[in-house]
């Protein structure tokens, strides 16, 4: 026998083994799911270890680490955000000013309300 | 799901703090005149007198334009430490006026207006009826 052709035989085998009847079908049923719920809380379990270990060290029961820590990175990314988009801003206000008292103009040719609305005025007609 | 989300709050907050340190250089700290270095103090000397009573946000602002100074052209220096102390004295608002004005005057393209002081000469030598007359309204007018 080759090879494909004891594949063929073990499927139909196995099709029909899988005639259970309800009792068996409803214990592997629940086997299945058993072994199942088990595999998912696997991962789980080393985060609530470590919520406990935070909660140990910070006192801070009741409050999971899957709570407080994308809370904790969110806070310092705003903060960051925050931060650099101040010293952007400053950053702009030395770079326009060094521009502006060094450009060809005096001061008083950007303190006056008229100058720039005319002068744009004139480079449209 | 949640695992995905939390994975993609992490990583793109991980990604915000390593970006934004060499993004952005580190602010200049507010400084006393005599803890100016001696570079700082002979850009600046025209301040010397009011440094310390200006304000702090001023101050850092100071240090920053005198960190840019060594780059302006010999006449672009000249100019800055001429024009410096009258900067400080006009209000905030006049200087928000003038570099509000200032951005709009450099988004004139060069080829459409002339040496520019050339054209501030020339808009000054105008009665002072035909400047008021280009000066920005509160409505603007439409022709009737």
């Amino acid at each position: 026998m080759n090879e494909p052709q004891f594949a063929l035989r073990i499927r139909q085998h196995l099709n029909q083994g899988a005639r259970v009847d309800a009792r068996v079908a409803a214990q592997l049923r629940a086997a299945r799911e058993q072994a199942l719920a088990r595999h998912r809380s696997e991962p789980e379990a080393g985060l609530a270890l470590a919520s406990n270990a935070l909660g140990r060290l910070g006192g801070v029961r009741g409050l999971s680490l899957r709570v407080l820590l994308p809370l904790v990175i969110l806070g310092v990314a705003f903060a960051t955000a925050v931060a650099w988009q101040q010293t952007q801003r400053v950053a702009e206000v030395e770079e326009l000013d060094a521009q502006l008292l060094s450009s060809d103009l005096p001061i008083d040719a950007y303190l006056d309300q008229g100058f720039a609305a005319w002068l744009k005025r004139r480079a449209s007609q | 799901m949640a695992e995905a989300a939390r994975l993609a709050i992490a990583l793109a907050a991980a990604l915000l703090l390593l970006a934004a340190p060499p993004a952005a250089a580190a602010p200049e700290k507010d400084r006393r005149w005599s803890e100016l270095n001696a570079e700082q103090q002979e850009i600046l000397v025209p301040l010397e007198g009011e440094w310390d009573r200006l304000e702090p946000a001023q101050r850092v602002k100071w240090i920053g334009v005198a960190k840019r100074y060594p780059k302006m052209t010999p006449v672009g220096q000249k100019r800055v430490q001429t024009r410096m102390k009258k900067w400080v004295k006009l209000t905030p608002e006049q200087r928000k006026q003038a570099r509000e004005n200032y951005r709009r005057i450099s988004k004139v393209p060069p080829e459409k207006r002339g040496d520019l002081q050339r054209d501030w000469a020339e808009y000054q030598s105008l009665p002072p009826q035909e400047r008021q007359r280009t000066a920005p309204k509160k409505k603007p007018v439409t022709a009737q």
